[in-house]
């Protein structure tokens, strides 16, 4: 295993530019997510990584060998791909074994692997058969295998839960997290769903246009959003953003006051703010009229089984908030709900994060 | 309201007609006219051409019903013999040569670069000219006091280039000739079948460490068999009825050299008016390639649930 590092990679199809000037540092040993809605260049730079594709300019670096111009063979990296890639032809004892056989492992080895990854993805029984008499979750535990068989310096995953139900994706999402704790293998995982993001990845880059937004832990990411697009696109539902303005007073927010401590009102003031960013879980209901409460119409109310999600509408803004289950109220009603100035966030009008929020746990 | 007249009258024509049967009539009134055509160009010449193989013929006029004596006696003609090993032979070169070039231009042309879309235009002309007039190109090349070759051979100090007259030149030239004309047709399908691959399992090839040479043997080749075997199938079928460049090339010769059994046929009926023989000849051409066919077929399926 190795780290693997991005050095000002850029990718140009004719006109089109799908990465501008990428730099991310993986370190040994770490499960990174790249994530970004779809276009956002983040297949580019794992193909990349992968030798796919070669860039228009930069560097790839796996472990301390300068790997950019070598080909995907002699870069030492194992794929799982989004629509699998199996060989149709072989069966799938020959798929997982396939890398070996290339390096011309014996067959006595090959078949002593081949066994081993197949029983820890539980597809022992498969081994004689073909790709195509298999369903999709096992064509992606073959996929996967194929990929642990051997070796590598860093595991390469290009959606690998996308073409599943949503049941065995939640299934699957486990069963890979636990798959690469236990082999210890650096993985540069793509998705485009912000959940798969934050529960595999000990490290998450998120990416917009071809362009590194944010690189942080999960927890990060989700708590300290960089910008305004990543606030928007990791969560679910995403976090609610309200135009806001700053006055001696302190926030002013869909007809309301909103209170906030005196340090983090001083950068407030300081930097142009426009809007503030909440989760939705940091608003609760407040009676109307209360002090800093926003009173709105209720928009719709949608019960989720665990919890309730309550939309409410201030004139042309509308937030989402986490009720508990139970919680009913007629669509149109007034409904009051608060927030705490310290779980917000606050952006200038560049949409970049000017001040954090004050308390997310341990992190300041 | 004369709509409403206008569709009880046609409703009313339907209960008669259907009344008089004509519902299940109809699709075979509506059929019978391909159905003579089919019977009329195909089906009786292949029953006539079936009794004048059981019959024997003097001066073109039937004499008498032989049985099989016409086939038996094939088996033991020298001349059907030779046509017979003359033909394999010409088949297996030209269509093992066709295969392995079309499969070479088909992998060239899979990538794209510039000039390409006129390159695989350019390629697959010689499919598209008559087969008389290629081989009158070739028999001009291939002339042996004002051909091309000579010509060459000529300006580079040489003396004149005899390939019709030489008997395995002749063969050679016959094979290059096919070659020239049916290796598009193998380019083509092959290019369609491989275009037609999926892309993913090359890619997961490359990244699991596979170079050119063994992607080719173990995926391209794998994969691709199911239109190799369809296309080495049809060109076997076609090679085997080769008439036209042999007649116009070396009308079989020189000796026997060429005389593939199409033309030996050929000669039988109109040469040496023994139809009834010729007519068992190729009666029996037909149940080679159905034979061949057919196993051809059941190899396919045998490799089908693989692929």
């Amino acid at each position: 295993m190795s780290g693997v590092r991005y050095e000002g990679i850029e990718k140009r199809f004719e006109a089109f530019t799908a990465l501008h000037a990428l730099n991310l540092d993986i370190p040994d040993r770490t499960f990174l997510a790249l994530l970004g809605p779809s276009g956002c260049g983040k297949t580019t730079a794992l193909r990349i990584l992968a030798g796919l594709e070669t860039p228009t300019a930069g560097k790839v670096i796996i472990g301390d060998r300068d790997v950019t111009r070598l080909q995907p063979r002699d870069r030492d990296v194992a794929m799982v791909f989004q629509s699998y890639a199996l060989y149709p032809h072989m069966t799938i004892a020959d798929n997982i074994g396939y890398p070996l056989r290339i390096r011309n492992v014996d067959a006595a080895t090959r078949a002593k692997k081949i066994a081993e990854v197949a029983q820890a993805l539980e597809i022992d029984p498969l081994l004689d058969r073909h790709p195509r008499q298999l369903s999709g979750g096992q064509r992606q535990r073959v996929a996967l295998a194929r990929a642990i068989v051997r070796d590598p310096a860093a595991f390469l995953m290009d959606e690998p839960l996308s073409n599943l139900d949503a049941r065995l994706r939640l299934s699957m999402r486990g069963e890979i997290k636990r798959l690469c704790h236990r082999l210890g293998a650096t993985t540069i995982y793509v998705t485009h769903d912000q959940a798969e993001a934050l529960t595999m990845a000990d490290l998450v880059a998120v990416m917009r246009q071809g362009e590194l937004q944010q690189l942080a832990p999960p927890a990060d990411v989700y708590e300290r959003p960089a910008n305004r697009f990543v606030a928007l696109f990791v969560g679910n539902p995403p976090m609610n953003v309200l135009r806001a303005e700053v006055s001696e007073q302190g926030i002013h927010v869909a007809g309301a006051t909103v209170p906030i401590d005196g340090a983090r009102h001083q950068r407030c003031l300081a930097s142009a703010i426009t809007e503030l960013g909440i989760r939705p879980e940091d608003i609760r209901l407040a009676a109307p009229g209360s002090p800093g409460a926003l009173s709105g119409e209720v928009y719709v109310v949608e019960p989720m089984g665990n919890e309730t999600l309550v939309d409410v509408r201030f004139g042309d803004e509308r937030v989402t908030l986490r009720a508990a289950k139970g919680f009913t109220a007629a669509i149109g009603s007034t409904l009051g709900v608060a927030f705490d100035a310290a779980d917000a966030c606050f952006f200038d009008s560049s949409g970049s994060t000017k001040v954090h929020r004050a308390r997310n746990g341990e992190a300041g | 309201m004369t709509d409403v007249v206008k569709r009880g009258t046609t409703m009313r024509r339907r209960e008669r007609l259907q009344g008089a049967g004509m519902d299940l009539a109809l699709p075979y009134l509506l059929l019978a006219p391909a159905v003579l055509i089919v019977l009329a160009v195909l089906v009786y010449p292949l029953w006539d051409g079936l009794r004048a193989s059981l019959m024997f013929y003097r001066y073109g006029k039937p004499l008498d019903f032989v049985g099989l004596d016409n086939y038996i006696q094939l088996w033991t003609d020298p001349q059907f013999l030779n046509s017979l090993w003359v033909t394999v032979r010409f088949v297996f070169f030209s269509v093992a040569l066709e295969t392995i070039l079309g499969l070479a231009l088909a992998l060239f042309c899979l990538r794209e670069f510039y000039g390409i879309r006129i390159l695989r235009t350019i390629l697959i002309i010689p499919m598209v000219i008559t087969p008389v007039v290629v081989a009158i190109v070739f028999r001009l090349i291939y002339a042996s006091d004002a051909g091309m070759l000579t010509a060459f051979s000529e300006a580079m100090g040489g003396g004149q280039v005899q390939i019709l007259g030489d008997p395995l030149k002749a063969f050679t030239g016959l094979v290059v000739l096919d070659v020239w004309e049916w290796t598009p047709l193998m380019f083509l399908i092959l290019l369609a079948g491989l275009q037609s691959l999926p892309q993913e399992p090359f890619e997961a090839a490359r990244v699991d460490g596979a170079g050119p040479w063994r992607t080719f043997v173990d995926h391209t080749l794998p994969m691709l068999r199911p239109v190799l075997a369809i296309a080495i199938v049809l060109r076997t079928i076609d090679a085997f009825g080769t008439f036209d460049q042999v007649f116009v090339l070396t009308r079989g010769g020189p000796g026997e050299a060429t005389r593939l059994l199409p033309i030996l046929g050929y000669e039988m009926a109109f040469k040496f008016q023994q139809t009834g023989y010729a007519a068992a000849l190729f009666v029996t051409i037909g149940l080679i390639i159905l034979a061949f066919a057919l196993f051809a077929v059941r190899m396919l399926k045998r490799a089908g649930p693989d692929t």
